[in-house]
């Protein structure tokens, strides 16, 4: 993106050595760096010996790349708020994942609702969309409550304190929805929404009245076996659905950040306040909107995520909150595509780590943590993150 | 007829007084500049008039109205635009997209483009580099763009704050005359705060001169470039 | 500064040693005095207070309470002596057990104790009963080790760990006819250790472990576990964990092509909650329970249901704590005399022996005939299975030895 950079991208012939040699040398008079390399090449030995013994196969490896994928496009929804929001205050916003949870929560009453009126049956695509949208204004006014109340009063104190703050307004909100609607879990009705029935033709099938009609694919609920290359898979369309919305979002809100007068302003703001409000910039206001963008990612993802996980609970953005944390900055907290590529990258390693490497799945969030160490050790702004972001911090 | 008026405005960083009741007028059309040393309260007095640090005291009246607690972003929208000292150009967005912050707060598209050619036109080398990212630009080619920036937000009265810092010689007087043209073939009135107190006092009207947050003297430039005691103390004797 | 507070310790350590020495003496071989027209106290000691810890407490005390209702009295010869239950709050936890314990050694009325409830609380409030020559019955204490001989006066009416995973061995490997299961626990010690009693008995029947993993309290997505333990082709998951795990694992097991592959939990999961959470995917789970099954209990629960006004037991534990107090009366009535004032006299250590006699008392959780070791839970470990949402029957109970 910058010039700066371009040296990376594209180094010349000849100095490629030099690099290598610095890497090298730099890798093995570094003890961090050394134990780190050791580590990774530890790693690859177990997981290629893994490989060669016939443990671990190329089957197994692309079906739960399939399931990682889906997890992955709900961290990456996820990751993408914080990134934004770090990218213009420099604050972790820990409350995001609870934003995310108000978004399923709230679209559970929607959908439930609509389930008992027979409306998702009878509609079940505009339900489905009325539940989304449902969501996302349920994520977004949270999330506009959060930077009113609890961010904007404290946007000049020392950086700690809005971090804090941040755990304080987290936890508050989990125990407001516990009291608010219980413990126990609210289940999202299993929903069946046919696509395409011309070009899958032989998909839910039935005999009805005598004759065989089929209704195609099943987008949300339908789970087939596919053999694709001799591999038997199971496939679930939402899955792949979720991946989809999470790289289709991501690439509208590159747009919207690079190409409108408002996103402009955002990186005008996330590089000088007042610099940009001597522009005319109205800074709040832009820093809510990063904010409502934000929550109105994570309030689509929660609604996906628990149309095919079911369970809805007040503690559920949690863990999917601390993991999509560790994909923004796995990718580069502050960049937008990097928060999505970390998002896939966290889920797939996740899901396939504990299999290839052969140990506990228990140790799936030591794989994710331990993995985020490392890219840290050897890249301390991320895969993707931008060295001009240690000028100015 | 007066445009812009500050009435015994006393400012605070925190614990420190920074401006001690200072009055201040410009008049439409008028080139004024504060000239005086570091720390003496310029930049503080510029930021007070543009609501970045709100006085604690006093009042800031533009065309008769009291802006003094209102909010940044408004008072541009009023016609005050603050090019910042340090040039403050937005290192990570082009040099377009710096201009078009400049207009954010204006919705005439024609008129918008109409100035961004202009701008294009008085400073070229922004056009041979307008797709480059502003922190890419040398400290003149910035200067420019701030310069420029401020121009889109097509102000009534431009606060420059020390445009000429850390630039060679020739590009300061490159500088200085793209701001006396602004102020006769634009009519912008022009608030100037300048280190180089010889190049302000040569084009300003009338001149302030601050000290430890007060105001020392204020008279036509014309009287202060031969004061004696403002050429001892900031034009640097004989 | 320091010296002086060594000294201080050191004095207040000597003191505290110097009573307990005393107290114990005092107490040893000592024994409970009611008047004629006093009451026997009996104390229920369970977790009052904390999030999903209170239900339990509350349905063991509510089991204690309703037996009590049924039985006010104690009688010996033709002199009846009413019984009054003290509840308190033992927090779940060591700190709770040790204060609870110390609460009721110091009040000399109190008879014998129904409960702990849990293992941490049982551990802290042994070694005080011991010295004060109290005796208890726990309802719900399940950690093996309670009973080694460590403490004189633990007791319970639940069924250890150790009972419950080979019962459910013996189910999979008799009675469904499976020889090859996976195993996952929620890494909890109840989780973990069930599941491993349940392996090694298991192998030892001769049937096969094939996949053994843990998942973690919190996660929502388990697909990539589940697509492993596919790839291990067992005929059977058992889960030992709780409700939210549980019935993840239900319902994702089918996106990894497990349809086929029996599923299983533990009393985890023996829960409407587990049923409504997991909703069609709980169909045909089977669940194992020490919660007993027979017409006696049935009644239990109909009269527990119409007195606190709800719609079913909030816990598993209400029969046991029933059973417990049963046993403390028996045993009361046992060795329980009348002076010539017409005193209630109970001698301590002669009414723990006579619970530890207990021989063939038809509770409501099963006959129960105690151990030496204070192991009376020849109760019951019953199968269940999910049948149009519900929990029905899937095998005869289980009695232990």
């Amino acid at each position: 993106m910058t010039d700066s950079q371009s040296h990376d991208a594209s180094p010349q012939p000849g100095t490629v050595d030099m690099i290598t040699t610095s890497l090298l040398k730099n890798t093995l008079y570094n003890p961090l760096r050394l134990a780190g390399g050791l580590l990774i090449f530890l790693l690859v030995y177990v997981a290629v010996t893994n490989i060669a013994s016939g443990n671990y196969t190329l089957e197994a490896f692309v079906r739960q790349s399939i399931t990682g994928l889906a997890q992955g496009g709900i961290y990456a929804l996820i990751a993408l708020g914080y990134t934004l929001v770090y990218g213009i205050l420099l604050m972790i916003n820990f409350a995001h994942g609870e934003v995310f949870m108000a978004g399923a929560y709230v679209g559970f009453f929607a959908i439930n609702a609509m389930e008992q009126s027979g409306m998702l049956a009878d509609h079940t695509f505009l339900a489905l969309l009325i539940t989304l949208m449902v969501g996302v204004v349920a994520s977004v006014t949270i999330a506009l409550l959060l930077e009113r109340i609890a961010y904007r009063p404290l946007r000049g104190a020392p950086r700690l304190v809005p971090l804090i703050t941040a755990i304080g307004a987290s936890i508050t909100l989990q125990q407001l929805f516990l009291r608010l609607f219980g413990p126990d879990p609210r289940v999202y009705p299993r929903v069946n929404l046919y696509i395409l029935p011309g070009i899958f033709k032989d998909l839910e099938c039935a005999e009805v009245s005598g004759a065989q009609v089929c209704k195609g694919l099943d987008l949300i609920d339908g789970l087939y076996r596919v053999d694709v290359l001799g591999m038997n898979l199971r496939i679930r369309p939402v899955f792949f659905l979720v991946a989809f919305f999470a790289i289709v979002l991501m690439i509208a809100l590159w747009f919207f950040v690079q190409r409108t007068k408002t996103g402009k302003a955002m990186r005008a703001v996330a590089e000088d306040k007042n610099a940009a409000a001597l522009m005319g910039i109205n800074v709040d206001r832009v820093i809510a909107t990063t904010f409502v963008l934000g929550a109105a990612l994570a309030g689509a993802g929660a609604v996906l995520f628990a149309l095919y996980n079911q369970q809805v609970t007040p503690f559920m953005g949690f863990v999917p909150g601390i993991k999509a944390f560790t994909a923004a900055v796995l990718g580069g907290i502050g960049n937008i595509p990097g928060a999505m590529l970390g998002g896939f990258f966290l889920g797939i390693v996740e899901s396939t780590g504990p299999a290839l490497l052969g140990i506990s799945s228990q140790l799936k969030d030591v794989i994710a943590f331990g993995l985020l160490v490392l890219i840290l050790i050897f890249r301390p702004t991320g895969i993707f993150g931008e060295v001009l972001a240690e000028k100015k911090a | 007829m007066t445009l812009l008026e500050i009435r015994d405005i006393h400012t605070y960083y925190g614990k420190i007084h920074a401006l001690k009741g200072i009055s201040v007028t410009v008049d439409e059309g008028e080139i004024v500049t504060l000239i005086g040393g570091n720390g003496a309260g310029k930049t503080t007095t510029l930021n007070t008039i543009s609501g970045i640090t709100p006085a604690a005291e006093g009042q800031v009246i533009l065309n008769g109205e009291d802006i003094t607690s209102t909010r940044p972003h408004e008072i541009v929208m009023r016609g005050v635009v603050q090019s910042p000292e340090g040039r403050k150009v937005f290192t990570r967005l082009t040099v377009t997209e710096n201009l078009e912050m400049g207009a954010f707060a204006r919705s005439d598209v024609a008129g918008i483009k109409r100035d961004m050619d202009y701008v294009f036109d008085r400073f070229p080398r922004l056009l041979e580099r307008r797709t480059q990212l502003g922190g890419t630009l040398s400290g003149g080619e910035q200067q420019m763009l701030a310069i420029g920036r401020a121009l889109m937000g097509k102000p009534r009265i431009l606060l420059l704050d020390e445009p000429s810092m850390g630039l060679a010689p020739m590009l300061v007087k490159q500088i200085f005359e793209v701001i006396t043209y602004l102020n006769t073939e634009n009519h912008t009135t022009i608030l100037l705060v300048e280190q180089n107190a010889r190049m302000a006092l040569s084009i300003a009207n009338r001149a302030y001169v601050l000290q430890s947050g007060a105001i020392t003297h204020a008279d036509s430039a014309e009287a202060l470039q031969h004061d004696e005691s403002i050429i001892e103390a900031y034009l640097g004797g004989h | 500064m320091l010296r002086k507070i060594v000294l201080v310790m050191g004095v207040f350590a000597i003191a505290a040693l110097g009573l307990s020495l005393v107290s114990a003496q005092d107490t040893m071989g000592s024994s409970v005095m009611v008047p004629p027209d006093g009451e026997i106290v009996i104390g229920v000691a369970a977790a009052l207070s904390g999030e999903g810890l209170a239900p339990l407490g509350e349905d063991i005390v509510r089991g204690a309470q309703l037996a009590n209702i049924t039985r006010p009295t104690v009688k010996i010869g033709d002199v009846e002596f009413a019984v009054t239950l003290d509840p308190q709050d033992d927090t779940c936890a060591a700190e709770g057990g040790q204060a609870v314990a110390n609460r009721y050694v110091s009040d000399e009325r109190v008879v014998a104790v129904v409960g702990p409830m849990c293992s941490s609380a049982c551990r802290a409030a042994g070694p005080i009963f011991d010295a004060a020559g109290y005796t208890s019955i726990s309802p719900s204490c399940t950690a093996p080790d309670l009973t080694d001989g460590t403490f004189a006066s633990f007791n319970r009416v639940v069924p250890t760990d150790a009972f419950q995973g080979v019962v459910d061995a013996e189910f999979v490997f008799n009675t469904l006819g499976l020889t090859r299961i996976a195993t996952i626990h929620d890494g909890s010690p109840y989780g973990e250790g069930l599941v491993t009693v349940m392996a090694e008995a298991f192998i030892e029947l001769g049937g096969e472990v094939v996949f053994q993993d843990a998942v973690n309290v919190g996660d929502t997505d388990f697909r990539a576990l589940l697509d492993r333990v596919a790839d291990a082709d067992p005929e059977l998951v058992f889960f030992v964990g709780f409700i939210a795990e549980g019935s993840r694992l239900a319902s994702q097991r089918f996106d990894a092509g497990l349809d086929e592959v029996a599923f299983m939990g533990a009393d985890g999961i023996f829960s409407p909650d587990f049923i409504s959470t997991a909703g069609d995917a709980a169909e045909g789970v089977y669940v194992s329970s020490p919660t007993p099954s027979s017409e006696i209990y049935d009644a239990f629960v109909a009269a527990y249901v119409e007195e606190f006004g709800v719609e079913e037991p909030s816990g598993p534990y209400h029969a046991n704590a029933a059973d417990a107090y049963n046993v403390i009366l028996n045993a009361i009535e046992a060795v329980g005399t009348v002076d010539d004032n017409g005193d209630l006299v109970i001698d301590r250590a002669a009414l723990n022996e006579a619970i530890r006699a207990t021989s063939d008392y038809e509770g409501l959780i099963g006959t129960i005939t105690c151990e030496e070791n204070g192991e009376c839970a020849s109760a019951a470990i019953t199968i269940y299975q999910v049948v149009d949402g519900a929990f029905v029957l899937a095998s005869e109970t289980m009695q232990g030895e």
